[in-house]
């Protein structure tokens, strides 16, 4: 008999994290309907939110584990793959435990999240864990844990609608996180003022009231002028200032010498709208910052992150709805990731790896049945070290779960070196990605939709997910995988099994203190619980220094940063600034692009380059044109407006035949977050003499993988060749 | 007209206002009358409306009575997952705003009429959940986990705990911007005149008042499904005084309805381009979502032309969509528009959809006479042609 249930769930896209009810038929997800109930998104999705479901049951999901012999993948049993992980990973860690290397899945529930760095830690005894937060608030982590002793969003989501003021420098929400976008736009209707500083006539620019555009790169030096403005107009909170933050003179000194003149030069904005801008921000009473990874993806990402803190603190914009300093989160679990301790310098909780009492507490935490853990308290290496020390052969084995660094890395032929050059790489996968043809074994995951767990949305609100269906063919939960291999290398069962994803949260709970009152009574409910959350009567309210900072002594801390701007800037021969971005239809790859509504929305990638300088080229709309800079080429088709500033191209990172990663710059390091400059380096673009065809329909028939993200041989085929 | 409680007492306590929509749908069940009957039942809570496909009859007690926050519209479902009763045989509790888009998808043949049986309750509206949820923590000062019932009665939302209940006028509310769905204050059908049965509170009063329901019959099929359960309920005759009370407070939400509209349609002439014009800030803000398209009843193309590359109207991937994305699906549906208030409810950038629709289609309703929503022979205007060849 016909059976159809809604089983209510989390979002797997973004960060925001809304809530929806999967529409289940006889044990199938056949469809996605409004949560009208969930606090977050009350019952309203964006484009994924509506079709992103539609990857989950295509034919192409692996079933079975697969390993590479004489570079051909063969099918193979758990057995056979689990052992030959097992002792690898053993082999390799009895030798030297930092030849190992993990990268956790952001994408994937806390559970699995805190399996893998346990993994890591527990049965490799290494503290090279890392995910691709890396490579995108890595910085805010950094720099916001610098000024204010926590790296997350200050506000909850809601709080936005509270502002007079929203000032978004590098975040366009409408694309990237659409249902925080509605807030601001709710906002705005209750008669906030929305500006929006990029260098992109975004979406969000285009329902905001004023749009400031500026070049890539030079957020610092907006800011710091900003607060001299404000310092010499006498706008700043001194009573803040005095009572819960230090450095201020140092502050006030070092951004004295950044006037108007001089700032105008550096970002290319008229020096009465950067007078505007600060005072207006100034004057508000509840002024609001927001961004993304316009801020974040650069080699100065942690400094462009602590301008924005102390330009809120400067004004006493934090600490109270409507106001605060809100980076909006990319992946829909980043925010877990960082809080499950997938991070080379973190335990789970934001317990510092480099503390030896703590180091101490997890050792023991973790040993037991004759088993003896002994950590060392030295941070491991970073998801970008770890490539590069896989390149220069410093690591032997890299685990992979779940995530695309082909694909998303800075420089992909630098990554597929890197991949190439290690003895073993194991990729967890729900399909064959970019990535995963690179493995030497790939073990077949569940899926989000078929298991039990939480997500942790970027308002630090951890909500529960539910099981609607169950997984394909031989297909396994992460965290089943990751026991199974634990205790073939030695550990006892009992350290790494579990009946349920509520036991490993139980776990979770006694290690992190900032989630030991989530009981699942509390959790388990459509408004579910922020952290911190201390304790089971904790009020968990999302909103943030109210009375004092998570710093040592409760004082924000004012930080004096220079303007560096990018590594790479343009010349003669790379005259444009090439920046990567996000499409409102697309989340990386491996899921959207084989989601059929979404695929047919946006088939492939393209160039966005203004009139000016396609004219200049004598470059025509949707023309395939060659795209070339100091890493590689590739031919894209060319998307010509005036909504991008001249001299500045933008290429969406999500399409393998035309990768805007193969352009960019694995070697332009930030020294405080170790992120890589990923919106900032310098191209040129040139006609092709023959017409060029994109293989675009990668995905169609979910076979079709022979396309690899490489170059440009690879990447296009030859119109007379079909 | 009757007054009707259940004979069944555990159904009479536990079903709403004496069980009869209850008794009803257990009765086809079991009959095998039905092959299935689809009604709400609580999700996470009281603010959390799920439909729930019935096919075992003893599962019938887990659906919930009246829910305020239930913002369903079944149409829909009824079409995309059930294949439109093509191939089964279903009851349905519907508010009237359901019945009006079952029975708009009968006339274009994506329900079949001979298999569904309609089964309607009064609605004075409905409330969305997580803003009620607010609304009863900010204004009611109460909290709405300990909330058990919520009821519309004489022109006020009455918020009920275990503890005692609090009422609040609803125009006092809605004036804050709190209340019913924007739709709901718009709404022309109280009582739903086009399913086969109407049952609901209105009326009943004195010592029944809470314990039993009005039933009324619209059509055949009604009436044949009323004979069926006389057994199983305790039914009489409605006194005039009691018709008098239901057709009264009818007349009271009717006349709100009228003003609400009224206000909405100001300024515009109901045109299309005029609509468009007006609205041209609001339409800007489109994200592309489709998710007004994924919750219209009335929007039922497995091939949508919104998708379309041959010809291709909207180009792939651009946002804001452009103006033509809606005039387009407005085209389409906008004779058999409803007001159910589905699109605006999911509109992410707030556009106020079930508004605008509603002003076109006033139009339509006073150019051609045509009210969407019920049963019957008469055309709808922009899908149909009236012949006027005199057959011999």
């Amino acid at each position: 008999m016909l059976e159809i249930k809604y089983v209510p769930t989390i979002c797997p896209y973004c960060g925001v994290g809304c809530g929806i009810n999967l529409v289940v038929r006889n044990g199938k997800i056949i469809g996605v309907e409004p949560y009208k109930r969930h606090p977050v998104n009350e019952g309203k999705v964006c484009p994924k939110g509506n079709f992103g479901y539609e990857f989950i049951n295509r034919e192409d999901r692996l079933k079975t584990p697969l390993i590479k012999e004489n570079g051909e993948f063969r099918e193979a049993s758990w057995d056979e793959a689990l052992d030959l992980v097992a002792s690898k990973l053993k082999e390799v860690s009895s030798d030297d435990p930092n030849k190992i290397g993990f990268y956790a899945c952001a994408r994937s529930p806390n559970e699995n999240i805190y399996i893998t760095q346990k993994l890591a830690r527990v049965a490799c005894g290494t503290q090279n864990v890392d995910h691709c937060a890396r490579i995108c608030h890595g910085p805010t982590v950094a720099g916001l844990a610098t000024t204010f002793g926590s790296g997350a969003m200050t506000n909850g989501f809601d709080s936005i609608k509270e502002s007079d003021y929203i000032f978004c420098i590098g975040t366009n929400s409408m694309e990237a996180h659409p249902l925080f976008a509605r807030k601001i736009i709710q906002a705005r209707k209750k008669g906030a003022k929305v500006v929006v500083a990029d260098p992109r006539f975004t979406p969000t620019a285009k329902i905001a009231d004023e749009y400031v555009e500026f070049k890539t790169g030079t957020d610092v030096a907006l800011i710091n002028a900003m607060i001299k403005v404000i310092i010499d107009n006498n706008l700043q909170d001194k009573e803040f200032i005095e009572k819960r933050t230090r450095g201020y003179e140092e502050l006030k000194k070092c951004t004295q010498k950044y006037t108007l003149e001089m700032a105008s030069e550096i970002t290319g904005i008229k020096e009465e709208v950067i007078k505007h801008l600060a005072i207006e921000y100034a004057s508000a009473d509840k002024a609001a910052i927001v961004y993304s990874l316009g801020i974040t993806e650069h080699s100065h990402g942690a400094d462009n992150v602590m301008s924005t803190a102390n330009l809120a603190m400067l004004t006493g914009n934090i600490g109270r709805e409507g106001t605060g300093v809100n980076p909006l989160r990319g992946q829909n679990n980043v925010q877990g990731a960082c809080d499950m301790g997938a991070l080379p310098t973190d335990y789970v909780g934001y317990r510092k790896v480099q503390d030896e009492k703590t180091t101490q507490w997890f050792n023991d935490y973790y040993s037991g049945y004759g088993y003896e853990v002994n950590l060392p308290a030295e941070p491991g290496l970073t998801l970008v070290e770890m490539m590069n020390a896989a390149h220069d052969g410093d690591l032997k084995v890299l685990y992979i779960h779940g995530e695309d660094p082909v694909l998303s890395d800075a420089d992909i032929k630098h990554t597929k070196e890197a991949l190439n050059n290690l003895e073993m790489l194991i990729v967890q996968e729900c399909f064959l990605t970019d990535t995963a043809q690179c493995a030497d074994v790939v073990l077949p995951a569940a899926g989000w939709g078929e298991q039990e767990g939480t997500f942790t949305n970027g308002e630090r609100r951890v909500q529960c997910l539910h099981k609607a269906q169950e997984p394909p063919g031989d297909a396994w939960i992460d965290w089943k995988i990751m026991e199974e291999i634990a205790v073939r290398m030695g550990v006892p069962r009992p350290l790494f099994h579990y009946d349920s994803a509520e036991e490993i949260f139980d776990e979770i709970r006694q290690c992190a203190p900032i989630m030991a009152g989530m009981n699942r009574e509390r959790l388990d409910t459509p408004e579910a619980l922020h952290w911190p959350c201390l304790s089971e009567d904790d009020p968990c309210k999302p909103l943030m220094y109210e009375d004092s900072f998570k710093t040592p002594d409760g004082l924000g801390v004012f930080q004096v940063i220079e303007h560096t701007g990018p590594v790479e800037t343009p010349d003669d021969e790379y005259p444009l600034i090439l920046t990567t971005t996000r499409v409102l239809f697309h989340y990386h790859a491996a899921m959207t692009r084989r989601c059929e509504t979404l695929s047919n929305e946006v088939k492939t990638g393209f160039i966005e380059i203004n009139t000016k300088d396609a004219a200049e080229r004598g470059i025509i709309n949707n023309e395939v044109v060659r795209a070339f800079s100091r890493r590689g080429e590739i031919a894209v088709p060319a998307r010509i407006t005036d909504d991008i500033k001249p001299g500045i191209v933008n290429i969406p990172m999500h399409f393998a035949e035309c990768a805007a990663n193969v352009l960019t710059n694995s070697d332009s390091f930030d020294p405080k977050s170790k992120m890589v400059e990923l919106k900032a380096c310098a191209i040129q673009i040139e006609k092709f003499e023959d017409d060029f065809d994109i293989k675009k329909d990668i995905y169609n028939n979910g076979t079709d993988i022979s396309i690899e993200a490489e170059d440009i041989s690879t990447t296009t085929v030859r119109k007379e060749v079909i | 007209m009757y007054i009707a409680y259940s004979n069944d007492n555990e159904i009479r306590a536990n079903g709403e206002y004496g069980g009869v929509v209850t008794t009803i749908m257990k009765h086809l069940l079991e009959e095998k009358i039905v092959d299935a009957v689809l009604c709400v039942k609580e999700g996470h809570d009281i603010y959390d409306a799920v439909p729930f496909l019935v096919t075992r009859p003893s599962d019938i007690s887990l659906t919930s009575g009246s829910m305020h926050c239930g913002t369903l519209n079944m149409a829909k479902f009824i079409y995309k997952y059930l294949n439109g009763c093509r191939d089964m045989k279903i009851a349905v509790s519907c508010k009237p705003c359901d019945a009006m888009t079952i029975n708009e998808l009968i006339k274009k043949g994506k329900i079949i009429k001979d298999n569904i049986i309609l089964i309607g309750v009064n609605c004075g509206g409905t409330l969305p959940p997580v803003k009620t949820m607010k609304m009863i923590e900010e204004i009611y000062e109460l909290n709405p986990k300990d909330v058990v019932k919520e009821e519309i009665s004489k022109g006020k939302l009455i918020i009920k705990t275990k503890d005692g209940e609090k009422a609040i006028a609803i125009d006092e509310l809605e004036e804050k911007g709190w209340g019913r769905r924007e739709n709901c204050r718009r709404c022309s059908l109280k009582i739903p005149y086009n399913a086969d049965l109407g049952l609901g509170n209105w009326g009943v009063t004195g010592e029944l008042a809470g314990k039993a329901t009005f039933v009324e019959v619209f059509t055949d099929k009604g009436q044949k499904i009323l004979d069926e359960v006389n057994d199983l309920i305790e039914i009489r005759k409605a006194e005039s005084e009691e018709i008098k009370i239901r057709q009264k407070i009818n007349e009271i939400m009717l006349s709100n309805s009228t003003e609400k509209k009224e206000k909405d349609y100001e300024g515009s002439t109901g045109d299309i381009i005029d609509v468009f014009h007006k609205y041209e800030d609001e339409f800007s803000k489109c994200m592309k979502c489709y998710g007004c398209r994924e919750a219209c009843p009335i929007c039922f193309c497995e091939e949508c032309c919104l998708e379309s590359e041959g010809p291709e109207w909207i180009p792939g991937g651009y946002t804001p969509a452009p103006p033509l994305f809606h005039l387009t699906r407005m085209v389409h549906m906008v004779d058999s528009c409803t007001n159910c208030g589905q699109c605006s409810e999911v509109c992410p950038c707030e556009i106020p959809l079930s508004k605008i629709w509603s002003t076109v289609n006033n139009k339509i309703r006073k150019t051609y006479g045509y009210v969407p929503g019920f049963a019957g022979e008469n055309r709808i205007p922009l899908t149909q042609y009236d012949t006027k060849t005199k057959k011999l």
